[in-house]
């Protein structure tokens, strides 16, 4: 049993984890407390949400890498309508931001499907032009925490559990958690519970099996996107919520980042190959990173950096492995 | 996934872009008059596509074995970032001339170097340690950049001499010099590929990789010199570019990766690898210079041009599926006839046994 | 009439004005093993796919079970009990056992939620009724050859089926996995399921079939009774011509001449063991055994993708070490793979191109560019040699018949002036008529002076070309023989019994 944990890749990640957590906690105490904990967890909401998104288009055998203009369009339009309706209701924030996602990811889906066209320049087509139809046609003012509604507010203050710490003020959990346990619960579901998961794993493992077995390709992938585009959604109403000002330049141009924490996380990009552990823990370095990075002493300046050094490291062990493994099995298929 | 095959009749394709170049610059003269076809406006031009038109070479070069370059943005905008520093730092307002040629020398020589072993290292991630060209240059780009932002803390580098100034906004013989690296670089770059062995093995590796190895060609290296390549072009655009800008910063030209892709794929690149000519690509610099000369002269703002290309981007992939299907079936019914032909047999179903 | 499963009759498809299959007409009894043969291009994929609905036809009928369509849709056809084994098994590498053998079924039945315990007690019952055990729960990507065919065909036994099409099922098997093939289709045959086996591999054909239905050119030749058949007969019917053998008549050598090529206790582990022969200039050599005796591994060390853990190998009496594919060609060491799509030609590449990939260096002018007159003379001269039929040497190379696309690839060795010539497979998947051809080339080619080595597993193709045979089993060489002093037959018999002899499982 003990051989067939070694072989995971999620195993080495939390060996990782564990590890670097030691190391800076030996360096800087303060890591390790509740507060500091919370803190991570708080900012990790939002990628952890996209990363579901991530890992269900890359089981597929595909990429997504407009989710951000996605994300960030959902959550712009969604305070600008309620600043303009007065509808201050979290669920009406969450109702439009995600039908604007699911809209967005429908186009993708679309264009993805009946077309053919290889998933990765599509996105990058299609990231430019829904960020590009939000601030041509709805705006690029920014929203800043004053004008901000209320309850976006409330949601990126509000707590599960309140603690207070030495200088007399509070601190606790913050509900981000709530959306982003309800999303890996819910990616967890649909990948392993249904027929429409499977399919999912069916494609990215051989398309062309998948085709002569009955599946239905084109529904599946306008689901992938369109799920997508609902995650990107929830997410964009989060991530104005967490930082209170909205701007439309914001969020686009870290799409590459989730996707470097998903491939972290042992997912293979060619398809059919991934867990939600392996995603949640790679998702987890990149943030613990962010996090620690500050800890240690060196500003966010230095956060690419580090996050590049892993990436890289990361993708060249998983590569190199495989590599010899086609060599020595005479495969040479690439 | 779905294979965008080799695109056909390569020279009505060639013909179709000049066509459409041409008509793109008929139709802005008629809604611009006065405007785009001055002397002034293809001055301006002419100064300001060479840095774009490198990187996208760049980017070709990679998309031609098959692979594809993330990082070239990152690059160069970090090699520009090193050069600046080393001329910021040396040359002060009380330095001699010559003095001042010779730091100028050795930070374009910096600035190169540096980007030759940027591409040294992508090269080697995707053919010794067998990482998918994506991932390796995504992880670099986040890496190089990273490099920039640590050195600069995000802030601009500035203060060049007007020497070098003079790379940007100079011109000899009557032309802008950006203009003329780029003439000669597009120049030595096309004959590479169409005459050098290590063009053609470009070419075998992108079509077709085990092939290639089962025919005897080096396919490590020649991934390996590709993009050493691609960096050295990233290179060369960042000396242009942080000349014409005046300063070196992280982020700038970030724009250009879709774009570089865009005119790639444009130009009648296949991004699964092994087809494609520099003669095309070039002319979709042109077609996207034109219109992105337009779009500032129309008053678009960063993001509204943003969206059109990408709907330019999507709209000829789809273009060419379309075309890839006709052609296909094509395929087939000459590969049909072929069999036929060869093996010389007509009719004779009712042949008697013997 | 009742014990007719399948009639398609009078059925048309084209392609862009080329008929695929034209007036084809064809019967599949209930419970009986049909073979389906027919050269490449003859139109039997066409056909299968129309069968299977996956593709539409113009013209004609499909009657299933007494139901006529005209318009048949894969889902129909799989609901009327026809299911297909294509050649590449159409499994899911990255999924359990259990999920490919239940997928389909969940999929057919348009379930919407799964459970993992009734996907697992499906395949193991499933897996049962064969008597067959396997560990459900491991992933199909690390399961042999042999357990993958298992896996497709249990996986198509599980929706009340009636009819299975097998599409060259034994390329990947030894022969005792051939045999196990051979029995279940009996037992499907007792349970009243037919069997459509599509192979040309004739001796098998001959030996399973109850009826042959033969394709030429997208029409039906005939169907017969296997008994009114024999290879040559059958081949008579395939290709409209008869087929003549020559023989290989090795020219001898010089008394001093020593070896071309030695290898000496060659050893990979897990590949091959202790493995020694010679090769001298003007020899056809052949290897033969069933799949997995290393045969393929052998070559693939020659030509520097697999290097040795020890032994020697000597060429011309001096040592070598041959590290990659560039060293053996340098060394006058060529290899023409198996697999010609995926290791042997760069198939959207044009057809000149293709033959002078191996030798850039050579065309290059004193600038170092490459010469356009040097290419094109280099191009021509190959083509006429090795006698390319194409209209135009700028086609893709994809255009051509499995034949001419084979002699590309030998073009493209031959320019490079080899030494020794390594052939793995040179015949697979091509007409018969251009087997011949090839043939006669290569024994031209020894006349010339180039040591052969031809890697196959049919029988008359080694007994009719090579001066010598050897007979590898598990990695170990068994024997060498002298085609001279033996009979086809004989031969035949002695790779079956040594390989029977080892209990492959």
């Amino acid at each position: 049993m003990f051989e067939r944990l070694f072989r995971k890749h999620e195993t080495y990640l939390l060996i990782i984890i564990i590890v670097y957590s030691i190391v800076v906690t030996s360096v800087n105490k303060s890591f390790m407390s509740f507060e500091n904990l919370f803190d991570i967890i708080r900012g990790s909401a939002g990628m952890g949400i996209l990363a579901m998104g991530v890992l269900v288009a890359l089981l597929s055998g595909g990429i997504d890498v407009s989710f951000t203009a996605v994300a960030i369009s959902g959550g712009y339009i969604s305070v600008r309508l309620i600043m303009a309706t007065g509808w201050s209701n979290l669920f009406m924030a969450f109702l439009i931001s995600c039908v604007v996602g699911i809209a967005f990811g429908t186009i993708n889906g679309l264009i993805i499907s009946y077309f053919k066209l290889p998933t990765l320049i599509t996105t990058l087509g299609t990231l430019n032009a829904f960020h590009g139809i939000l601030t041509t046609f709805v705006g690029t003012e920014s929203v800043n925490a004053r004008e901000m509604p209320e309850c976006f507010v409330r949601f990126g203050s509000a707590k599960i559990i309140k603690l207070a710490n030495d200088q007399g003020g509070t601190y606790g959990l913050s509900v981000f958690l709530i959306p982003l346990i309800a999303v890996i619960i819910l990616t967890w579901f649909i990948l392993r519970f249904t027929m429409l998961g499977r399919g999912i794993f069916a494609i990215g493992s051989n398309r062309e099996s998948a085709v002569r077995a009955g599946f239905n390709i084109k529904a599946i992938q306008m689901f992938i996107y369109a799920y997508i585009g609902f995650l990107a959604g929830v997410m964009g109403v989060v991530a104005v919520s967490e930082v209170r000002w909205v701007n439309p330049v914001y969020l686009v141009g870290t799409e590459l980042t989730v996707i470097a924490a998903v491939v972290i996380g042992g997912t293979k990009l060619t398809g059919g190959s991934g867990t939600i552990l392996g995603t949640i823990l790679g998702v987890g370095i990149v943030r613990i990173l962010y996090n620690t990075l500050v800890l240690l002493g060196l500003s966010a300046a230095w956060n690419n950096f580090f996050v590049g050094i892993i990436i890289i490291a990361s993708v060249a062990i998983t590569s190199y492995r495989n590599k010899l493994k086609a060599y020595r099995s005479l495969t040479f298929r690439v | 996934m779905f294979r965008l095959k080799r695109l056909r009749g390569l020279d009505t394709n060639l013909t179709i872009l000049f066509i459409i170049l041409v008509l793109v610059v008929l139709v802005l003269t008629a809604f611009l008059p006065g405007k785009f076809l001055t002397g002034r406006n293809l001055k301006s031009m002419a100064f300001q596509f060479p840095e774009f038109g490198l990187l996208a070479l760049a980017m070709t070069l990679a998309m031609i074995t098959g692979g594809i370059d993330l990082s070239v943005i990152a690059t160069a905008n970090l090699t520009g970032i090193l050069s600046a520093l080393i001329m910021t730092h040396y040359i002060t307002p009380d330095v001699s001339g010559s003095f001042s040629a010779l730091i100028i020398v050795i930070a374009i020589f910096i600035a190169l170097l540096s980007a030759v072993v940027c591409g040294l290292v992508n090269g080697f991630l995707i053919s010794f340690v067998g990482v998918p060209a994506i991932l390796a240059t995504l992880g670099t780009m986040i890496f190089y950049s990273g490099i920039g932002m640590a050195i600069t803390k995000g802030i601009g580098v500035v203060g060049f001499p007007d020497s070098y100034l003079a790379i940007g906004s100079g011109t000899a013989l009557g032309l802008p010099i950006p203009l003329i690296i780029f003439i000669v670089v597009t120049a030595v770059v096309a004959l590479i590929l169409r005459k050098s062995s290590f063009g053609m093995n470009m070419y075998f590796v992108g079509a077709n990789p085990i092939a290639a190895l089962f025919s005897g060609i080096n396919i490590n290296f020649t991934i390996l010199k590709t993009y050493m390549t691609t960096g050295l072009l990233a290179g060369l655009s960042s000396v242009v570019m942080i000349s014409r800008f005046n300063s070196a910063k992280v982020g700038y030209g970030d724009t250009y990766l879709l774009q570089a892709i865009v005119v790639a794929v444009l130009g009648g690149i296949d991004p699964y690898g092994g087809y494609g000519r520099v003669i095309g690509v070039v002319m979709g610099i042109f077609i996207l210079q034109a219109l992105q000369n337009a779009f500032t002269l129309f008053g678009f703002t960063p993001y509204a041009k943003g969206l059109i290309w990408g709907l330019v981007l999507i709209m000829v992939m789809i273009i060419n599926f379309i075309t890839a299907r006709y052609q296909e079936r094509a395929r087939i019914s000459r590969m049909l006839e072929d069999r036929r032909f060869n093996n010389g047999v007509g009719n004779d179903a009712d042949a008697v046994a013997p | 009439m009742s014990n007719e499963f399948l009639k398609v009759e009078n059925v048309s498809k084209s392609y862009v004005g080329v008929k695929a299959l034209d007036h084809v007409s064809m019967t599949v009894e209930k419970g009986k093993v049909h073979c389906l043969v027919g050269e490449n291009g003859s139109g039997k994929s066409t056909l299968i796919k129309a069968i299977a609905g996956v593709i539409p036809i113009d013209d004609g009928e499909i009657i299933i079970n007494g139901k006529p369509y005209t318009h048949l849709r894969a889902i129909d056809s799989i609901r009327e009990g026809i299911q297909v084994i294509y050649q590449d098994l159409s499994l899911f590498p990255n999924l359990t056992i259990a999920e490919n053998i239940s997928l389909n079924q969940m999929v057919e039945r348009r379930k919407k939620l799964l459970k993992w315990s009734e996907v697992r007690s499906f395949a193991l019952s499933e897996l049962d009724k064969i008597g067959i055990s396997l560990s459900v729960d491991d992933l199909v990507e690390d399961l042999s050859m042999a357990n993958r065919q298992i896996v497709a065909i249990v996986r198509a036994l599980t929706q009340g089926t009636r009819l299975i099409f097998m599409d060259e099922p034994t390329t990947a098997l030894t022969k005792k996995e051939i045999d196990s093939l051979f029995s279940i289709i009996m037992d499907l045959k007792e349970q009243g399921i037919s069997t459509v086996f599509v192979s040309h591999k004739l001796s098998e054909v001959l030996e399973i079939a109850e009826k042959i239905a033969v394709l030429r050119d997208g029409k039906i030749v005939g169907e017969f009774d296997t008994a009114e058949l024999d290879t040559d007969k059958l081949v008579y019917h395939m290709t409209g011509k008869k087929i003549e053998h020559t023989t290989f008549e090795y020219k001898g050598r010089e008394e001093e001449a020593g070896p071309l090529l030695e290898v000496k206790n060659l050893t990979k582990r897990g590949n091959y063991e202790d493995i020694s022969f010679e090769l001298h200039e003007g020899e056809i050599m052949g290897i033969t055994g069933l799949l997995g005796s290393g045969r393929t591994e052998l070559a693939l060390s020659l030509f520097g993708l697999n290097s040795p853990d020890s032994g020697k190998i000597n060429i011309n009496g001096k040592r070598v070490h041959i590290n990659s594919p560039r060293e053996a060609v340098r060394l006058g060491i060529s290899y023409v793979p198996e697999d010609r799509h995926h290791q042997g030609l760069f198939l959207d590449q044009s057809i000149g191109n293709n033959i002078i990939v191996t030798v850039l260096r050579r065309l290059l002018n004193r600038l170092s560019f490459i010469s356009e007159l040097k290419k094109t003379a280099f191009i021509d001269k190959y083509a006429r040699e090795l006698r390319i039929k194409t209209p135009s040497l700028g086609a893709p190379v994809d255009s051509l018949s499995g034949g001419n696309q084979q002699r590309v690839v030998i073009a493209k060795w031959l320019a490079t002036d080899p030494k020794i010539l390594i052939l793995d497979g040179p015949t697979v998947g091509i007409d018969i008529a251009s087997k011949g051809e090839i043939h006669n080339m290569i024994t031209d080619l020894a006349g010339k002076g180039i040591g052969i080595i031809i890697i196959s597993d049919e029988i008359p193709e080694v007994f009719h070309n090579c001066n010598r045979v050897m007979i590898m089993r598990d990695g170990k060489k068994i024997v060498e023989v002298d085609p001279k002093s033996t009979s086809e037959e004989e031969l035949y018999e002695t790779v079956k019994k040594k390989a029977a002899a080892a209990g492959r499982y």
